[in-house]
């Protein structure tokens, strides 16, 4: 089997890294899938919970510091919490330089280095929030992730963004084949959550492959440098990540997004009564 | 309307716009200042170029500071012959010259990392090591280009702190590439960028402005000139003569701090007019110092300038001095004029350079006896044109921004003696049997004033009565 790639988009502050290495981790744990994890955030913040708080250098990091021809996989690849390989682009301060040139830039040094081994099972890009450039459209480039997940609550902001990324995506699917897998439900315990997400998912063409409640042992277990997974793997939240997991093994439904527009989200969300 | 098909352009009549046959009326121009057509091969350059390159490049006391990667500075360093003497010394022809604007090329030299991280820290650790290897500079101008203005590095920032740092005043000139469809829109954007600055300087600095008591009703403004081979040499002393003080050259072979007095002229006279009448119209605008433009090549054009500014001061000594100077100047050259016009009287010529050299030209080059052919420009604005059309005859070929097929076209159709052009068409056009003056920057000049013009004959004519010519036209 080929290594699925797979690309993690939403609003920031959302959860997605936290959703990723939970996923990652249930993947790996209960599923004994190879999988792999490339932060495209110049926060880097993607790996800390598989690496159980380990610091970890980061590509641009070595870069900047060593030069080109110094980067090695052994300086900025490592591997925790069952196995998964943990990789982070890192980028510039908030406010200066381009963080949307560096994802490139990591990512061909990644290509360049060998350092997405063949055998992987899944590889995961948890790329920063919104797509604001041609830098974070990156990894959904010819070759590169070929899936898209949106991570998204049922609050406004956080579905404009979804739709706003997939406007994004349309652009690309016709060019590079990348497909939208679905969108995953972080639930920030929003009246109607998992209803409104189910209809704006049925209006733009895709499923909300999983609604993952809310539940303060993610938090707990994140002050303790772990997935819920790693934690407290009979927990039933770490069930609902299971599940997720599985799902994501399972999906075949993969499509074109049909972003909606401003009209048709105000009414969506006047409809639903959050305003 | 009456637009030239061109045989080349057969295939891209997109550019069909920009070639016009001068009309009897001359009511027709070329569409100009427009993006480059796909498929044209064009010859333009960026707007960098002409921030750097034309309008700030001549300030000779500053660092001139690259902020981007390598080629940027590199490639516009040295190619435009602005030139410019920093001490008294120093003078046109002495190798110790230490103009720091055209011995030194200063870059960041952004590379990968630097864009990814923000380039601004090392912009300030370059400009504090320039200075500190370069003490003599008064100043430095800090330009950006694509790169550097994508990523948003902060110049204005930087020029603020390292000038608090080393006491010195700092210009950040914002001059990507790709904010306009040539290098006339950098001319634009240093103009205005450095007006902007230099009055918030003057306010801030009091004391770099002129003093009162050291005013003269006779203050005024070489604007748009920019010493190329030494042309400031024939035109400041006919000023002077007339008794006017030229306080500032804009920008050939300028001093930094003088620059800072534009403001304080009573008169600007503007010669290139296309890259240089914005900061003109904005002196006029804030402390209305009135200017007018002028042509300063060939006789006519030469004493219009200097009656015309005269004229404007209506003071009846410098009026019978223009006059005075007129003669003595056309005295001094009449006969060596006569010998080149009896050598070039008949010959048909090319003119291609940016813009308003193409429009001054014409005439001067009519005293000479000879006849303009074709007309093109890289930069030219309808304004350009409006003048271009009223100064040939009709059925004088003119093209906007042309390409070297269109080039190749005129030379074969038009079949001028000489084409009056830069460095990047000579090897095409010599390739005709055609011979070229680079125009840009001169063969030996200077060319302007009346003395130039001299330089300038004789330059066309050691260019078309260069024996070679003959031997090209063997068949073997």
């Amino acid at each position: 089997m080929a290594t699925r790639k797979i690309g993690i988009y939403g609003k920031g502050g959302i959860g997605k890294s936290t959703t990723t290495q939970n996923m990652a981790a249930a993947l790996a744990h209960y599923f004994g899938k190879k999988v792999m994890i490339h932060g495209c955030d110049p926060k880097a913040d993607a790996t800390r919970l598989i690496l159980g708080g380990k610091p970890q250098e980061t590509v641009l990091d070595v870069l900047r510091e060593e030069g080109e021809e110094n980067v090695t996989l052994d300086k900025v690849m490592k591997i925790g919490f069952g196995g998964i390989r943990c990789v982070e682009s890192g980028g510039p301060e908030p406010g200066v330089g381009c963080a949307g040139r560096g994802v490139i830039t990591a990512i061909n040094l990644m290509e360049q280095l060998g350092g997405y081994p063949e055998d992987l099972d899944f590889l995961f890009f948890d790329v920063l929030g919104d797509v604001v450039c041609g830098g974070f459209a990156m990894p959904v480039r010819e070759g590169k992730a070929q899936e898209i997940y949106i991570v998204a609550s049922g609050e406004m902001m956080a579905i404009y963004a979804a739709n706003n990324i997939c406007r994004g995506m349309a652009k690309y699917a016709q060019r590079t084949g990348v497909r939208l897998g679905g969108i995953i439900c972080n639930s920030r315990k929003v009246d109607r959550e998992e209803e409104i997400i189910q209809e704006f998912c049925e209006r733009i063409g895709t499923q909300m492959i999983m609604f993952i409640p809310r539940d303060n042992i993610v938090q707990k277990a994140e002050f303790n440098r772990q997935t819920v997974i790693e934690f407290d793997p009979e927990h039933p939240q770490a069930m609902a990540y299971k599940e997720l997991a599985r799902r994501i093994i399972e999906n075949k439904n993969l499509v074109i997004p049909k972003p909606l527009s401003m009209p048709e989200l105000e009414e969506l969300v006047v409809k639903y009564g959050i305003v | 309307m009456p637009y030239y098909q061109l045989r080349c352009n057969i295939c891209i009549p997109e550019r069909n716009k920009h070639v016009i046959i001068v009309d009897e009326d001359r009511s027709t121009i070329p569409v100009s200042n427009a993006p480059t057509v796909p498929g044209d091969l064009t010859e333009r350059g960026c707007a960098y170029a002409g921030a750097r390159g034309v309008v700030g490049g001549p300030i000779a006391d500053v660092i001139h500071m690259i902020h981007a990667p390598v080629g940027c500075g590199y490639y516009t360093w040295g190619t435009r012959r602005h030139l410019g003497n920093a001490y008294n010394w120093a003078r046109p022809g002495v190798l110790e010259n230490e103009a720091n604007h055209r011995r030194h090329c200063f870059t960041t030299d952004m590379t990968e990392q630097d864009i990814i991280f923000g380039g601004a820290e090392k912009l300030k650790k370059a400009l504090l090591e320039a200075f500190r290897i370069n003490p003599g500079a008064r100043g430095a101008v800090i330009y950006n280009t694509c790169s550097t203005a994508l990523i948003g590095d902060d110049l204005e920032q930087v020029a603020r702190e390292v000038s608090k740092e080393v006491g010195k005043p700092i210009f950040a000139c914002a001059s990507p590439g790709f904010c306009g469809v040539s290098q006339s829109k950098g001319h634009h954007e240093f103009n205005f960028q450095f007006y902007k600055w230099l009055i918030k300087y003057r306010e801030q600095h009091p004391e770099v402005c002129l003093k009162e008591e050291e005013k003269t009703p006779y203050d005024i403004n070489l604007i748009g000139e920019y010493n190329i081979d030494w042309d400031t040499v024939v035109i400041v002393p006919l000023f002077e003569k007339l008794g006017v003080r030229i306080l500032n050259v804009f920008t050939g072979n300028a001093r930094f701090q003088n620059l800072f007095t534009l403001p304080d002229a009573k008169l600007n006279v503007v010669h290139c007019q296309r890259s240089a009448t914005y900061i003109a119209a904005l002196i006029k605008e804030g402390f209305e110092v009135p200017y007018i433009g002028v042509s300063l090549f060939g006789l006519e054009q030469t004493s219009k300038a200097l009656r015309d500014t005269a004229a404007w001061f209506g003071d009846e000594k410098i009026i019978k001095r223009a006059e005075e100077v007129i003669e003595e100047e056309k005295a001094a050259i009449a006969k060596a004029l006569e010998w080149y016009r009896n050598k070039l009287e008949g010959k048909r010529i090319a003119i291609y350079v940016g813009a308003p050299r193409v429009w001054h030209w014409p005439k001067a080059l009519a005293e000479l006896g000879m006849e303009v052919v074709a007309c093109m420009t890289t930069f030219g604005h309808k304004e350009d044109y409006e003048k271009i059309v009223q100064r040939v005859k009709p059925g004088t070929l003119v093209i906007d921004n042309p390409n070297e097929f269109e080039i190749e076209e005129m030379i074969e159709t038009r079949k001028p003696d000489l084409f009056l052009t830069g460095l990047k068409e000579k090897y095409l056009v010599r390739k005709f049997g055609v011979p070229t003056l680079n125009s840009h920057s001169y063969e030996k000049g200077p060319y302007a004033g009346f003395r130039g013009f001299i330089n300038f004959a004789r330059d066309i004519y050691q260019a078309i009565y260069a024996p070679v010519w003959q031997l090209a036209k063997e068949d073997f």
